[in-house]
């Protein structure tokens, strides 16, 4: 063997173990220590069916399937208070920490999952709002020993929002101000951006459906300057621009959102002068009102759930400016978050999105296993039932896998 | 027993290091995240080394092992570029100090520790490998939260938080980097921005 031919086998392996390789786990910031084997866990933040009624619950489930308790539910880590109204989770940079996000409280809950089958409540920050001038935590996400939280508004539950940062264990470092209702964060380090999506601010998405007040949703999504923390440029398009995707692979220039408002597919990408466009990329051909956008790990198709719609959807999205529904996977009512494995393979599926808004009458957890064409099936061996949990039934919303 | 892997890991980090570059950013928000423990530990002469004597220093930190095949020769590297860079400014080593920390000490003697510096071009003015034995080192990692794990199927190589922290004059940490998206030119920027500050 030559001396360039064993260096090429060296530096091969040695980018099997960098970090930059293992960002093939979707949907995740790309700081998190990705998970490149099969699941054995999953964590389900969830909360009471009775809203108001009950505490939130973080369930285990065994994802392994060659346990004998296989689907099953192993733990349930109660949370010490009631009406929080479970929603998004994020692990922290180094995988040891879930932060657990309410959204009528603004309770942050900080679970230890450093042993990964028995979770354990480590901090619940109280009074968020008055810490950050913050209310209505949304999705948290990883950047180096800190978690940014997108918080839709001000502390009295209206207004505009922004981003609160605080360390790994819950110390509050800032604020970052936002000019709409932050509502999920994507980062590509590699550009020093971040963009935050919206939606409504806390009054309105802890009314009765009914009594949401459109003039209240924006439709904007925000690039920042992330070492700045600044907003550096404005996109505006359709209404309440919820979960964004931006591409995997190092150095892409371009992503995908959903709008929940007007059942389309956007996309932005930056152009070369370091400016982003953002173009409607697709119609949703009826009223699915989208609810949540996952990726495939190759950058090839996106999933999106449609919480009116009842189904699921694949995008092909190897034509990135043509991108096309290739398939459906229906009876799904309420349709509302998801999970994709490492490999693209499995597609985990929950139908609450919030109380205000639920109208599903059985709350559960179903799988659909991915062909390599993107297509979906139906896994009848994984149903969850969240109807007959000990406490009562529950409505289950954001999950993670370890 | 492992073995020194840098050589080769040093001209794949070199080659990796010709990708295209991270953007930076000119006025960087460096907010204080925390205050950095303080810790006591030995250079490789042996000697105590306090966090607390560079006090009036901006200090860069990072955790590392020398048989680590990814990111640790990777941002020896990039160290080597910045110390290269605050020199040319007239910054090192005077105003801005490096601090490589090994997680891993039973491996990373001071003489291997010694090799592995002098193979970074590492000037013990300014940059310095600190060790101590494992139990003293314990409670140094745990305040920095860089737990360390064995990687299964792999011949003994460690896992541990990929993180580089940033101290300002005070004592304080102002950023912390992810080795996998650390970029020198924006760390000279913050260790500018920091030793500017009134």
């Amino acid at each position: 063997m030559n001396q360039i031919t064993r260096c090429a086998l060296v530096c091969a392996a040695l980018a099997g173990l960098s970090p930059a390789a293992s960002h093939s786990e979707t949907c995740l910031s790309p700081y998190i220590k990705g998970l490149r084997q099969p699941e054995k866990v999953m964590y389900v933040w969830m909360l009471p069916a009775a809203a108001g009624q009950g505490r939130d619950v973080l369930a285990v489930i065994d994802v392994n399937l060659a346990s004998p308790t296989y689907g099953k539910i192993l733990k349930r880590v109660q949370v010490g208070s009631a009406g929080n109204e479970a929603h998004h989770m994020g692990f922290t940079d180094d995988r040891t920490r879930i932060w657990a996000a309410s959204l009528n409280t603004s309770r942050l809950f900080i679970f230890d999952v450093s042993d990964v089958m028995n979770p354990k409540l480590a901090k619940t920050i109280e009074n968020v709002p008055k810490l950050t001038g913050l209310s209505g935590p949304h999705t948290p996400y990883a950047i180096p020993g800190r978690i940014l939280v997108s918080m839709a508004s001000g502390p009295d539950g209206t207004g505009p929002g922004g981003v609160a940062e605080f360390t790994n264990d819950g110390e509050f470092v800032a604020s970052h101000a936002a000019t709409n209702h932050p509502y999920e964060t994507v980062i590509k380090p590699e550009f020093n951006r971040m963009i935050t999506s919206s939606w409504v601010s806390q009054k309105t998405f802890m009314s009765p459906f009914d009594k949401w007040d459109p003039k209240d949703s924006t439709n904007t999504m925000l690039v920042w300057d992330l070492k700045a923390r600044k907003v550096v440029q404005t996109l505006t398009g359709d209404p309440i621009p919820l979960a964004a995707r931006w591409m995997l692979k190092p150095n892409a220039k371009y992503g995908y959102n959903i709008s929940n408002g007007a059942n389309s597919i956007w996309m932005f990408k930056m152009e070369d002068d370091g400016s982003f466009s953002y173009r409607k990329a697709a119609d949703i051909p009826y009223a699915c009102a989208p609810g949540d956008l996952r990726q495939s790990p190759d950058d090839k198709y996106l999933y999106v759930s449609c919480v009116a719609g009842s189904e699921v959807q694949a995008w092909d999205i190897s034509d990135p400016e043509h991108i096309r529904l290739v398939d459906t996977a229906q009876g799904f009512v309420q349709a509302n978050m998801m999970h994709l494995t490492y490999d693209g393979k499995r597609l985990y599926v929950t139908n609450s999105a919030i109380s205000s808004i639920d109208y599903s009458k059985r709350y559960m957890m179903r799988l659909l296993q991915i062909g390599p064409d993107g297509r979906m099936k139906e896994d009848q061996r994984f149903f969850i039932d969240f109807s007959k949990e000990p406490d009562g039934p529950a409505r289950p919303h954001d999950m993670l896998l370890n | 027993m492992r073995r020194l892997i840098a050589g080769p890991a040093l001209a794949c980090a070199l080659a990796a290091h010709a990708a295209p570059e991270s953007a930076v950013s000119a006025n960087p928000n460096l907010s204080v995240i925390a205050r950095a423990p303080e810790f006591t530990l030995k250079d490789t002469a042996g000697r105590a080394v306090h966090l607390s004597d560079y006090r009036g220093q901006v200090v860069l930190l990072a955790f590392i092992f020398t048989t680590c095949p990814g990111v640790c020769p990777l941002i020896s590297t990039q160290m080597s570029a910045l110390q290269a860079g605050l020199k040319a400014e007239g910054l090192f080593p005077d105003r801005a100090k490096l601090v490589s920390v090994t997680v891993d000490p039973k491996t990373d003697t001071a003489e291997v520790l010694s090799r592995y510096a002098r193979m970074f071009r590492a000037d013990p003015a300014g940059w310095s490998f600190l060790r101590e034995e494992p139990e003293r080192l314990k409670p140094v990692l745990k305040a920095y939260d860089e737990w360390t794990r064995l990687l299964p199927n792999t011949k003994g190589w460690l896992d541990h938080p990929a993180r580089v922290y940033l101290v300002d004059p005070k004592g304080n940490i102002r950023e912390i980097y992810s080795l996998a998206f650390f970029n020198e030119k924006q760390a000279l920027i913050d260790m500018r921005v920091l030793l500017a500050e009134k």
